[in-house]
């Protein structure tokens, strides 16, 4: 299992995390690429519904960051 | 410049390195580099006094990789000239600079830092990613020691006898994020003088630093920092508030630095002819807080004073309003319209999305298999276009991209390329420039949170990528284009409250062109002020305040409703209709913006004898007797101040901020009057900030004595046959001292109206105290979250005359900012209710932090919610809370995020 690779789904907020994100990315800070990044208008878009449907379609975590 | 794409290949090349500036020198960066990751523009510069080529006339490493020709090293300084109606400046301040202060070891030992250099260790983006090391040996500290006022309030070592204003609170600020970083065990301890949190909430935040985070504040001016020798520790020997003298050791020492005026700046205030001040800051009067000594030119943030962020935010905005006054004639004769070309429909149609992947030069594509992702493009439902661009945001590559939509007959785009925060615009152009609404689009970031981020694994860069594009294309399938509908503005404005603040604002936007309303509750204009003497600078209140009244009396874009309160508010942003009543007259005004500038009052003191003994008067009444030129004013032989009466304490846990200004200069005109008089100012903290220092050492001076006392042992006021005798515990005599007082002035709490009716007429906060909650407590310190509602003056918050006429201006120039456009243009990306499947629960009203659903009034849906597009933010907040599914987001929609979710 050592080169097992989770697959995480993340619901950032376009004005604070996504641009969070993109920071690190002009800073070049390296991290595991495991993340699929869903841009939502603020965290408070993200419904209960979109985080039992991002599990249910293999998601082994799922992060709201806003 | 437009073609720097902002990779950093030419600061990777450049071979010299050079102490990085925005980060405090504490590391190095490149002579090619860019200032710091949040720049805007993101764009390389080269710092010519550093770069090799400069200096040696050889190297050019970073024009031979650039790889979009962006350097250009021939270029040359230019001289421009413009032509300008007024001039702002908002030059900013400089640090003190501690090395001069050979006793605090700045510049020989590596752990004395500066509160500067401190706030970029903790800084995420700073020299160790946030991780609080000391310098020395990059070991986590134990203990942090933070000294104040270094390079303010001292006249001995700098030469600067003002308070900065801000140091106390930063320090504060950055002992809780200290311990946030390193945990509670991290022991940090702030030596003051006085503690100045005299801003709004900051006082609690002091509470909440001393008794929730454990942060230790001790009284004490420290005269020297020692080193140990052999070690990295630092020895700080104080004298406690008894007197007696202790030492402990550090791990860390921040040094919390003031602000100062360069001395370029103070040469560039000659070349245009401002006056400064004393302390070399720009000189200003309180009834003109933005307004240099020559006319034209404005001034704003900490060169008129140190201040805060919201306070220079303010100042900004008033700035602003004065210059946008002196142009209000050329207004709107520059703009150009830009022509735009009708619009395709597309509804309905079969999804034909066209795929545009970035290389990014060697940005994506060095990492990214960018044709590979292409290619898997291509295998996508409904894509009918796929291509690789070197440059995706180039100019040609835009053309040829519009080119390529029209002969495919494209009706849906996605962009794998950077990020849309900065790029999504520039292809919405392109979409807009052909007939296909802006929202037919969507971008996927395969650079900033992609290659960029993944260097060394390109296989599953390539792989992230795939699956990005693979979740765009899902979710453009189903956008839709959306309209974004126009709504008329009435130009009208409407200011409630005809106190110093209202009156201020109503003349700024009468100034700037538009027609004002202004209401006040009583029968006469001028408010709180009618009852002040005179400003801490020696200006006569009652003078400026006349002229401003007589400036709006005869005024004739501004009508005046005395008497007057609002009945009921109707509406929202552009189009108010607010019914106004005048002794049972109904009037109605229909407006654009309202102004809310409703003040707020003087507390009656329910303890130290007020009320009880003629001789005890607040601040308010003791004004009226200077005013009335009350003759026993002379013939007092002691008179006593009591500070904090009311404010900082448990049920009322804020810092009036006006007070132990207005008792110093009170006693200093008691002084006046007889020199003879002995006085005392009985206080907890003297927060005389910014150049109001001065008066608290022109008292000092004059013989005024100051006696602290805490919270825990307030002063005892009694009456013994007729003697008005006032007891308290002096700390640094340990005794009981006793004063027997001919006048006891009591610095009473300034309290809100806590004008509920208001508030809900608005649909907007109040806070615990009673005043009203703006939009942002930094950077929208002038408005509220509701659309076209502002705010300024002790509604908000107690504050002095001069911050009061500056937040009047600065609503008045954030109102006009939508009263200019003349028409709103509403966002595409809003909340929408179906209201057959609303169940009336209310959730989304109450949620909404803009108010922008209601009830349905009238007709078949009565009960149910509806929308008010033009407040909604889109932020999707009542989208997410609708228990019915009744409500959608518009551009983020269930189906198109399941969409997406779908493809993971």
């Amino acid at each position: 299992m050592t080169d097992w690779e989770p697959k995480i789904t993340t619901f950032l907020c376009n004005w604070c995390s996504y641009g969070a994100a993109d920071l690190a990315g002009v800073s070049r800070l390296q991290y595991p690429p495991d993340f699929r990044v869903i841009r939502v208008p603020c965290s408070g878009r993200v419904s209960p519904k979109f985080i039992l449907a991002a599990f249910r379609h293999g998601s082994d975590g799922v992060w709201v960051s806003g | 410049m437009d073609k720097c794409i902002a990779c950093g290949l030419c600061a990777e090349k450049c071979p010299k390195k050079v102490d990085d500036l925005y980060n405090e020198n504490l590391i190095k960066r490149k002579a090619a580099y860019v200032e710091y990751a949040q720049a805007v523009p993101l764009k390389y510069a080269i710092d010519k006094d550093n770069c090799i080529y400069f200096k040696k006339g050889k190297c050019r490493a970073c024009e031979k990789f650039c790889p979009t020709d962006a350097i250009n090293l021939e270029e040359k300084e230019e001289e421009l000239s413009i032509h300008a109606g007024a001039i702002i400046l908002a030059p900013g301040f400089t640090a003190f600079d501690p090395s001069e202060y050979l006793t605090y070891k700045y510049a020989k030992h590596p752990n004395v830092v500066t509160s500067f250099e401190f706030e970029r260790i903790l800084s995420a983006t700073g020299p160790f990613q946030g991780h609080l090391v000391r310098p020395s040996d990059h070991k986590e500290p134990k203990k942090i020691a933070w000294l104040q006022c270094i390079g303010s309030r001292d006249i001995n070592q700098c030469d600067t006898g003002y308070c900065s204003s801000v140091c106390c609170m930063y320090a504060i600020k950055e002992a809780v994020v200290a311990k946030e970083h390193a945990g509670s065990d991290l022991d940090c301890a702030i030596f003051f003088m006085d503690m100045r949190t005299h801003g709004k909430d900051f006082d609690r935040y002091y509470d909440d630093a001393k008794e929730k985070n454990g942060v230790r504040f001790i009284r004490s001016r420290v005269p020297t920092i020692e080193s140990v020798e052999g070690s990295d520790e630092l020895i700080i020997p104080y004298v406690n508030e008894n007197g007696d003298i202790s030492e402990e050791s550090f791990d860390m020492v921040v040094l919390s630095v003031g602000l100062k005026t360069s001395p370029e700046l103070i040469a560039l205030a000659e070349k245009l002819g401002i006056d400064l001040t004393e302390g070399k800051l720009c000189q200003t009067a309180s009834f003109h807080p933005v307004s240099t000594s020559k006319e034209g030119i404005y001034v704003c943030g900490a060169f008129a004073g140190p201040k805060d962020i919201p306070q220079s935010v303010i100042e900004a905005s008033s700035a602003a309003a004065k210059a946008g006054a002196c142009l209000s004639v050329s207004r709107n004769t520059m703009t150009r319209e830009k022509k735009v070309p009708e619009e395709k429909n597309v509804t309905g149609d079969r999804p034909r999305i066209g795929v545009f992947v970035c290389q990014c030069g060697i940005n994506i594509g060095g990492v990214v298999d960018v044709p590979g992702v292409r290619d898997y493009a291509e295998s996508l439902p409904f894509v009918e276009y796929v291509t690789d661009n070197l440059f995706s945001c180039s100019t040609d590559t835009q053309d040829i991209m519009a080119q390529v939509i029209k002969e495919n007959n494209l009706n849906r785009i996605v962009v794998a390329a950077c990020t849309p925060k900065t790029h999504e615009p520039l292809f919405q152009e392109t979409l807009i420039s052909v007939g296909l609404n802006k929202y037919l689009f969507e971008m996927t970031n395969i650079r900033n949170q992609d290659s960029w981020v993944h260097k060394d694994e390109p296989d599953m860069a390539t792989q992230k990528a795939k699956d990005l594009v693979r979740m765009a294309v899902a979710k453009v399938a189903l956008v839709e284009p959306l309209v974004e509908p126009e709504l008329d503005v009435d130009e009208r404005a409407l200011v409630i409250g005809g106190g110093i603040s209202g009156m201020a604002s109503a003349k700024s936007l009468s100034d700037q062109g538009y027609n004002v309303d202004i209401v006040e509750r009583s029968a006469q204009l001028g408010g709180m002020a009618l009852n002040l003497f005179r400003t801490w600078k020696g200006e006569d209140i009652q003078k400026n305040l006349s002229e401003l009244i007589e400036s709006i009396e005869t005024d004739s874009n501004i009508k005046i409703h005395l008497d007057t309160e609002l009945s009921s508010v109707e509406g929202f942003v552009g189009n108010f209709k607010t019914t106004l009543n005048s002794n049972g007259k109904q009037e109605v005004v229909e407006h654009g913006i309202a102004v809310i500038a409703t003040g707020a009052n003087e507390s009656r003191p329910d303890e130290y004898l007020y009320g009880e003994d003629s001789r005890v008067v607040t601040h308010l009444e003791l004004d009226q007797m200077f005013m009335n030129n009350d003759p026993s004013l002379k013939d007092i032989k002691t008179a006593v101040f009591i500070q904090c009466v009311g404010s900082r304490e448990p049920d009322r846990p804020y810092c009036s901020k006006v007070c132990c200004t207005h008792s110093i200069e009170s006693a200093l005109y008691l002084k006046e009057l007889n020199p003879n008089m002995n006085i005392y100012v009985l206080y907890r903290d003297i927060r005389t900030y910014g150049e109001r220092e001065y008066i608290y050492r022109k008292a000092r001076l004059a013989g005024i004595m100051f006696i602290r006392f805490s919270v825990d042992e307030k002063p005892k006021v009694s009456k013994d046959n007729d003697v008005l005798k006032i007891e308290l515990w002096d700390p640094i005599l340990e005794e009981t001292v006793v004063i027997k007082a001919d006048l006891l002035a009591l610095a009473s709490a300034i309290v809100s109206y806590k004008d509920e009716k208001l508030a809900q007429f608005f649909k907007v906060p109040l806070n615990e105290d009673g005043f009203f909650v703006e939009k942002h407590a930094k950077l929208g310190p002038s408005e509220f979250a509701t659309d076209g509602v502002f705010l300024c003056g002790m509604a908000h918050y107690p504050k002095p005359i001069d911050e009061s006429i500056a937040q009047a201006l600065a609503a008045s120039s954030r109102a006009v900012t939508l009263l200019a456009k003349k028409t709103i243009h509403v966002g595409g990306t809003v909340a929408e209710v179906n209201p057959l499947f609303c169940s009336s629960c209310g959730v989304c009203v109450s949620i909404c932090p803009y108010s922008a659903p209601s009830f349905i009034e009238e007709g078949p849906f009565t009960g149910r919610a509806e929308v008010n597009p033009v407040l909604c933010k889109g932020c999707g907040l009542c989208v997410a809370s609708c228990r019915s599914g009744a409500l959608n987001l518009k551009g983020f929609g269930e189906g198109q995020l399941m969409a997406m979710i779908n493809q993971i």
